[in-house]
């Protein structure tokens, strides 16, 4: 039984109306810094810092937008993210489940201590395997290709390890005894069994690292030099230094083009918000 | 128990079909990447912009046909990128330096030492003086070559002083001449204690140019921090104009991430202390603008900031040393793109300037560079005034305590407390330099002498 049950009826529709201005007061404050970025993007360069500031301009600039869109290689730049993410997802989500079945089924000497190990590793900062990874890299002869920025989701993510791990612990077992007796080997009930159940989870996984590598700055920056292999968000850096050149940051158009950037984080949100929302309880339940 | 039907063969198409085309697609993108072959191909680590890039591409490609060599830019740069590039030994041909920066790789060996080069090269002849001694190193390299240079200036509006009934700034105005220009230009219409236009703005890191326009001594090279008496009223002078309300405070402007054009174009501010020439202010501002030298303090003789420092270094490991010098020159000094040259003396820098951007005639650019030519003080910097070695440790335990000073959360007095404080750990953290075997030995050798002779 929920708390919020609990009492009286207008106790209740108290409780349950400060629980929502709570609410909408959180939402607020996590929503302001996008509203300012929207409200920046029509608005013209020396309105972006007028004080007191405006939050709806006079006249909408709407061509800061189109500025946006026609000062950078947009087309290219979007293409040359989608090549990175699409193989990223795919290979993340497949590698961290197929890690996460085997740490959520099989017995096997040091299995508690690889996983331990495997958590230990998203305790690692950044920054700390920065150079090796880049010499690893550099000595491959993958510097400047898109490589170093897919290859290492084949080899799965901790935290989605993690994830995928305690849901598969939620599947019962009865389904995957039964096909194993009908001669199913481990790697079909994989395939057959356990991710048409996981796909909540799987989702999830999916979202997430769709948001990371779509918005992942460093390492495009770190790996890539030709400007024509450029990401989105290296095109945003660019633009950063750029429209007027000399280190003058049209923030207005900036702030239109990284809209632009964010919108299919936003889609893609609401498009996927049951499964997101159900991935992110299930990772706490077992 | 119902045994659970199994799809048709899914693993099989996985296996067959997407398997493959997932490897097809990493073995084509294994082919999107290299120099292409050309060996004499120069990569030239520059931070540029989209609008640079295309600029340069022209140039670029006359310079190839003249030459041969290519030049290649990496557009996408940064510290830590470079770094790792160096750690890799993939370290682009040609990058940008600090003072610091490139006193710290030249110290491990890492790049090219250009005096072989400069010898024989007439370019080092005509570079202008401050250029030449910016370049020289503590062990008597070369290590880099500058790019730029410029002074400070205080830009103001002109239609906001003719408003407050104010002349414009002289060219010998003094400190309490801006500090009364900054009082009239203050506006706080509503009365609510936060002023619609601040009288003025100086970002904190020309507080050295306050200190040096007060004659406090900088020691360029210096390796322990001393806070004398001169700077100690620069940093009194700098507190006072935000107590009275008519500088913003530093913070307030940091967390708005405002840039200094937008600050003046906006009217948020009637006078700003900036780089001169400063292209952003120069190609955004629409307002009706002028810059002034800085003020002086009382009737000392002004010491204007000047700044050659920072430049183009050569990779220790490039493979073609000859077409790398050849690039760097034709950057520094030929490249349409940063024409007219900042670093060539016989560069009429003024004219050059007016005739690129004719907005600057009758707006005191002549004046304030003229002024820092016939009185330089040099550049009085964090990076330039304490050698590359104690910059960093100095810097480290120092910023802290600036910044706490420019917030109000500490006095004058406090932070000139903590000096000895400060250099008891800087020297603690040279001795540990000394032990590094990273360090060369001409540079060790030099470290060695200059704590040797140095008093904290």
């Amino acid at each position: 039984m929920n708390g919020l049950s609990h009492g009286s009826a207008p106790a209740r529709v108290l409780r349950i109306g400060t629980l929502y201005l709570v609410l909408l007061g959180l939402g607020a404050l996590f929503a302001t810094p996008v509203a300012w970025m929207l409200s920046s993007s029509l608005h013209t360069l020396p309105d972006v810092f007028a004080q007191p500031y405006r939050w709806l301009p006079a006249v909408l600039q709407w061509e800061n937008y189109v500025r946006a869109v026609t000062i950078l290689p947009v087309p290219l730049f979007l293409w040359n993210t989608i090549v990175i993410t699409v193989p990223v997802m795919a290979a993340t989500a497949l590698s961290s489940a197929l890690v996460a079945y085997g740490f959520a089924r099989f017995r096997f000497p040091g299995r508690d201590l690889l996983f331990s190990l495997c958590l230990a590793t998203m305790m690692l900062p950044g920054q700390v395997t920065m150079i090796p990874l880049y010499i690893l890299f550099a000595r491959l002869g993958w510097v400047d290709t898109y490589l170093p920025l897919i290859v290492p989701a084949l080899f799965g993510s901790p935290f989605y390890i993690f994830l995928l791990r305690q849901f598969f612990l939620t599947i019962p077992k009865d389904s995957e005894e039964a096909a194993l007796i009908d001669g199913a080997s481990r790697l079909r009930i994989w395939w057959s069994i356990i991710l048409p159940q996981a796909r909540p989870a799987l989702a999830t996984v999916l979202i997430f690292t769709f948001i990371g590598t779509w918005n992942d700055f460093f390492g495009p920056l770190l790996y890539l030099n030709s400007p024509e292999k450029a990401t989105l968000t290296l095109g945003l850096n660019l633009m950063k230094t750029q429209v007027l050149g000399s280190g003058v940051v049209e923030w207005n158009v900036l702030m239109a083009g990284s809209l632009l950037v964010l919108l299919p984080n936003v889609v893609l949100f609401f498009l996927a918000q049951q499964h997101f929302i159900k991935g992110i309880s299930m990772g706490a339940s077992k | 128990m119902t045994l659970m039907k199994l799809p048709e063969a899914p693993l099989t198409s996985f296996v067959r079909y997407l398997l493959p085309g997932f490897l097809a697609s990493l073995f084509l993108l294994t082919g999107c990447g290299g120099s292409g072959g050309n060996d004499r191909t120069i990569v030239y680590n520059c931070a540029a912009n989209t609008a640079e890039i295309a600029a340069l591409k022209p140039a670029q490609e006359k310079f190839f046909a003249r030459t041969g060599i290519h030049v290649k830019l990496n557009p996408f740069s940064g510290e830590e990128k470079l770094y790792a590039m160096i750690a890799a030994g993939q370290a682009p041909d040609v990058f940008y330096t600090n003072n610091a920066v490139r006193d710290r790789l030249a110290a491990e060996g890492r790049l090219l030492d250009l005096r072989p080069f400069a010898e024989q090269d007439p370019v080092w002849a005509k570079l202008r003086p401050e250029v030449k001694a910016a370049a020289v190193s503590a062990d008597g390299g070369i290590y880099s070559l500058g790019n730029w240079t410029h002074t400070c200036g205080v830009y103001y509006d002109r239609a906001a002083f003719a408003a407050a009934g104010l002349k414009p700034p002289a060219a010998d105005w003094t400190w309490a001449d801006f500090r009364a220009a900054a009082q009239a230009l203050t506006r706080d219409d509503n009365g609510d204690g936060k002023p619609e236009r601040y009288g003025a703005f100086i970002p904190a890191h020309f507080i050295e140019a306050l200190e040096q326009m007060n004659h406090a001594p900088i020691a360029h090279d210096g390796l322990f921090l001393a806070i004398p008496p001169e700077a100690r009223e620069a940093y009194a002078a700098y507190l006072e104009l935000i107590r009275a309300g008519v500088m913003p405070d530093i913070r307030r402007v940091q967390a708005l991430g405002m840039q200094a054009a937008q600050m003046l174009q906006s009217g948020r501010v009637a006078m700003l202390f900036e780089a001169v020439p400063h292209t952003g202010l120069i190609e955004t501002l629409t307002n009706d603008w002028a810059v002034a030298p800085l003020p002086r303090f009382g009737a000392k003789e002004p010491r204007y900031f000047r700044s050659a420092s920072g430049g183009l270094s050569l990779s220790a490991t490039v493979e073609n040393p000859a077409d790398a010098w050849r690039a760097l020159v034709w950057l520094i000094s030929e490249a349409e793109p940063y024409q007219p040259s900042p670093v060539l003396a016989a560069v009429p820098f003024v004219t050059a300037w007016e005739e690129k951007y004719p907005r600057l005639r009758g707006r005191g650019f002549r004046e304030v560079w003229e002024l820092s030519e016939q009185h330089p003080g040099g550049d009085p910097r964090y990076f330039v005034r304490f050698a590359s070695w104690s910059m960093g440790p100095v810097m480290t335990r120092f910023q802290p305590w600036l910044d706490r000073l420019w917030s109000g959360d500490a006095t004058i007095d406090q932070v000139v407390a903590a000096v000895p404080g400060i250099n008891a750990e800087v020297r603690r953290d040279l001795e540990r330099q000394l032990q590094s075997s990273a360090l060369r030995p001409a540079w060790k050798a030099a470290l060695e002498k200059a704590l040797a002779e140095a008093q904290p």
